[in-house]
């Protein structure tokens, strides 16, 4: 039975179930939203395309999103759903092919058909779903399949097995597709909890999660080192609050992971874990450790975390995350002054490289930062953040690098009987150093940025502007940036269902000993309430940019005879329907 | 009769030479073989090569292998098992092997730590290590042909990102201009020719930050200038404007100096970074939120 037909038949379960369970005298709700989201996008360069190719289209030229999200309630039963999708292919990290059919439509990433009916403290889960068990062992990717979530009385159950990669056939470079299609298998994933927990006092449970890429999937398999893998994650989770402020939690996670599953069979360097791992002499096992404990207050909170990621630790689950570190932060926020201040600071350090695969030496980052705010009076406010982020990796290969950020913004506001006036500034100063052992040497990147805020509000008039300059100068070897940019923005309330808004910047940016590029963007565009529950927003947007001396005509190939430049242009409009 | 004892002489000096040149080991093993030994099944790691050419006395085409590492004091961090080595028969002429055949990670056994870490990691340290692969018969006791290897196993652990932190929000007013990109280098820094690439994913209405990572085409995808590990992005974005896309999601991808991203323990063997998310908020409707809240909550 595949996927489609399992899911048809969980639908027709739930319909049945949902006749069987509701009264007759139970009225059918339908709340929630719906829309449709489009924006076009359009490039012209002065030299044409295709050649010289000094600037690239950073947008799809069309691209449609649909949402379709009611929230269905019949008697007993809520049936949320959650479809956002668009037909055009624009995968860039993840592998598509020229055209996709409907089962990899249905399971590309950029697409969520999901819908969840719930009756009292059963939930079915169908299609698309985020399911975010735990932090060590599926969170953040989405998965095409099906499951059920129960919670009888204590108890705490979950199970879902789905499809969180397409299967895309690997095509070969060729003169209609000159970048090939890499190519992907099919990443079959199923997962469960199993726990006791009490809404926001404590839970405890134990997770699994188990992936494993469908060599079958495909009939033309990417080429290494794309290999198909296999991981399993057991955690045991733990998280209690109690009555005093006080919030504990813990996960303990092991992974298994089979980086090629096309690697021999063996029970060396790990053993079989049967009956949900075979292991070949490409599988690993490690372990993972979360903790964290916080205590907060009437007007403050304080805590810590601790995290350990062994060097072959993986989850399909969080793809991207790093492993081989272990890091530890301490955080805090409060109030002072009769809630006047308000203080945000957290210290932590990060070490990686624990298993010394990469090197004899540990690597140590530091990160710090604090924000104050202060309303000393009625009128006038200031921020004040700072930030140091340092890195060291020792050796002869070694780097450092040590960034500190201060940034000062105060705010003043003054009123009269006509009209309200705020006029805020920024300053922040940036300094980043960057050390190497070879070559030897030390380059220092200084980065200032001021910005000026002005926004007049009139109480008896329907416009409201505002006004910005800033200027940003970044000086490190072989730079010396400057930027300088002034705004200005306007929305004016046309009726109590229209709003139009308007904004024009020019910016000069001139990288010495070259002649500034110069920019222009303008923006149009309303926001129209068309009916009660339809709303309407459309902007567009041109931005027309010259460059200076910095990429002369001459530099060209083939030679243009004046300054190249660009006109870019964006449409972008979305109708949502509530109801 | 000097003649023919030159002649005999000779003969046997022959017959000797066919028996002792009968096989003969080769590794041609790839001086920086990939980390995850696992991997040296496939030929892009080296071969094993074992000519085998019977001569006039009848030998058993019927050979073990013993497996020796050693790291770059010479001290021995890894033995094979001879007693449960695999039997291969060797055909006459060229017989070919992969690495993984000579390797024989299912018979071999690590020392303490080495062995800790193969199990966590499938990897050795980075390091000079030696292999040394005997061809012996199938008892173990004769060794027929030897040859000892030199190789360095070099990892690499990925950029960690810094600026913009995860989540965090950046003022509209700025961020429309300008944004700053830092992040960590590559470790161990190598000598060799990486670069970063800068990628920034606009996170589209009702779209998850790893779906739009996952589905998206970025908005970004610039290479910074070699060796440094700061980008400056002007992206000239009506940020400001409400309908605006204002949560993106970017990462750094390094490359090697061929543009293929830089092997290392990551699952996408992509060499992408695990990327943060950051918003862009207007700072005028942020002030007047932060004034709203702390005059509620001196009001209560």
């Amino acid at each position: 039975m595949n996927y489609l037909t399992k899911i048809a038949l969980g639908v027709a379960i739930t319909l049945a179930l949902n006749a069987n369970a509701s009264e007759r005298k139970d009225s059918l709700t339908i709340k929630g939203d719906m829309g449709i989201w489009y924006e076009g996008y359009g490039l012209n360069k002065s030299p044409g395309s295709p050649n010289p190719n000094f600037y690239s289209a950073r947008r799809p030229w069309n691209l449609f999103r649909y949402s379709f999200n009611p929230i269905l309630s019949y008697g007993k039963w809520e049936i949320p759903f959650n479809f956002n999708f668009s037909p055009a292919l624009n995968n860039f990290t993840t592998a598509y092919g020229t055209k996709q059919n409907f089962w990899q439509f249905l399971t590309n990433p950029v697409n969520s058909f999901g819908f969840r009916p719930k009756i009292g403290t059963t939930e079915f889960l169908l299609g698309t779903q985020f399911l975010k068990y735990s932090d060590l062992s599926t969170g953040d990717l989405g998965i095409f399949g099906y499951g059920i979530n129960l919670s009888p009385g204590k108890f705490r159950i979950k199970l879902f097995n789905g499809v969180s990669q397409s299967p895309i056939n690997y095509m070969a470079p060729s003169g209609s597709l000159p970048n090939g299609v890499v190519g992907a298998y099919q990443r079959n994933q199923w997962m469960a909890q199993l726990g006791l927990g009490e809404e926001g006092k404590y839970f405890a449970g134990f997770n699994i999660v188990k992936s494993v890429d469908k060599i079958s999937s495909v009939t033309s398999p990417p080429l290494t080192p794309i290999e198909p893998q296999e991981n399993l994650i057991i955690s045991f989770l733990a998280n209690t609050t109690t009555t005093k402020g006080w919030k504990y939690n813990i996960e303990l996670a092991q992974s298994f992971f089979t980086r090629d599953l096309h690697a021999p069979l063996s029970l060396t360097p790990i053993e079989d874990f049967r009956p949900f791992m075979t292991s070949h002499t490409s599988t690993s096992k490690d372990n993972a450790l979360m903790l964290g404990i916080a205590k907060k207050g009437k007007d403050w909170e304080i805590g810590t975390k601790f995290n350990y990621f062994g060097a072959g630790y993986y989850t399909a689950g969080y793809q991207f995350m790093t492993n081989d570190r272990m890091e530890y932060l301490l955080n805090t926020h409060f109030n002072a002054f009769k809630k006047k201040m308000n203080v945000v600071g957290s210290i932590g350090e990060r070490v990686g490289n624990l298993s010394r695969v990469a090197g004899p030496g540990l690597t140590h980052q530091l990160i710090a930062n604090i924000n104050v705010f202060t309303q000393f009076t009625d009128h006038f406010t200031l921020n004040t953040s700072f930030n140091n982020y340092g890195f060291n990796s020792p050796g002869l290969s070694g780097y450092k690098s040590v960034s500190n950020e201060l940034s000062v913004n105060p705010t003043y506001t003054w009123n009269n009987t006509k009209m309200s006036n705020l006029l805020s500034g920024t300053y922040t100063w940036s300094k980043y150093d960057e050390t190497t052992i070879v070559p030897p040497g030390t380059t220092h990147n200084n980065t200032q940025t001021v910005l000026i805020l002005y926004v007049p509000t009139f109480f008896n008039s329907r416009i409201s502007p505002d006004f910005s300059v800033m200027w940003f100068k970044n000086s490190a070897p072989a730079i010396d940036l400057t930027l300088l940019t002034a705004t200005g923005g306007m929305s004016w309330k046309l009726n109590k269902k229209i709003k139009l808004k308007g904004q024009l910047q020019y910016s000069l940016s001139t990288t010495q000993p070259f002649t500034a590029n110069k920019n222009l963007l303008a923006t149009t565009g309303f926001d129209w309430e068309v009916f009660k529950k339809l709303t309407w927003q459309f902007s567009a947007t041109a931005n027309l940019y010259h460059y200076g001396s910095q990429l002369p005509g001459s530099s060209l190939t083939p030679v243009y005879p004046g300054s190249p430049g660009y006109f870019e242009s964006t449409v972008r409009t979305g109708l949502q329907y509530k109801f | 009769m000097k003649k023919y004892l030159i002649i005999l002489f000779l003969g046997l000096l022959l017959s000797v030479q066919a028996v002792q040149a009968q096989i003969t080991l080769s590794l041609a093993l790839n001086p920086r073989p990939d980390p995850y030994l696992s991997e040296w099944i496939y030929p892009v790691n080296g071969q094993m090569i074992i000519s085998f050419f019977g001569g006039t006395v009848v030998k058993d085409p019927n050979v073990k292998f013993r497996t020796t590492i050693l790291d770059q004091n010479g001290s021995v961090i890894g033995v094979s098992n001879i007693n449960s080595a695999r039997i291969y028969t060797l055909r006459q002429g060229v017989n070919q092997f992969t690495m993984a055949d000579a390797l024989q990670l299912q018979n071999l056994k690590f020392t303490g730590n080495v062995q800790n870490l193969f199990q966590r990691s499938g990897r050795l340290a980075a390091g000079q290590y030696q292999l040394i692969v005997e061809l012996t018969n199938t008892t173990g006791d004769v060794v027929e042909s030897k040859q000892t290897k030199q190789f360095s196993v070099i990892s690499y652990q990925l950029p960690v990102l810094i600026q913009p932190a995860n989540e965090a929000q950046l003022d509209a007013h700025i961020a429309q201009n300008m944004i700053t990109f830092r992040w960590t280098s590559l470790v161990p820094n190598t000598s060799e020719q990486t670069f970063y690439r800068v990628q920034v994913f606009e996170i589209l209405p009702d779209q998850t930050p790893m779906q739009a990572f996952r589905g998206n085409r970025p908005l970004l995808d610039e290479p910074a200038s070699r060796g440094t590990t700061q980008y400056i992005w002007q992206p000239n974005l009506p940020m400001l404007d409400s309908i605006a896309n204002h949560r993106f999601i970017w990462t750094i991808q390094t490359m090697d100096a061929k543009g293929i991203p830089v092997p290392v323990n990551d699952l996408n063997i992509q060499g992408r970074s695990d990327p943060f998310v950051f918003s862009i908020v207007n700072q005028t409707d942020a002030m007047e939120e932060r004034s709203k809240r702390i005059e509620n909550s001196t009001k209560h």
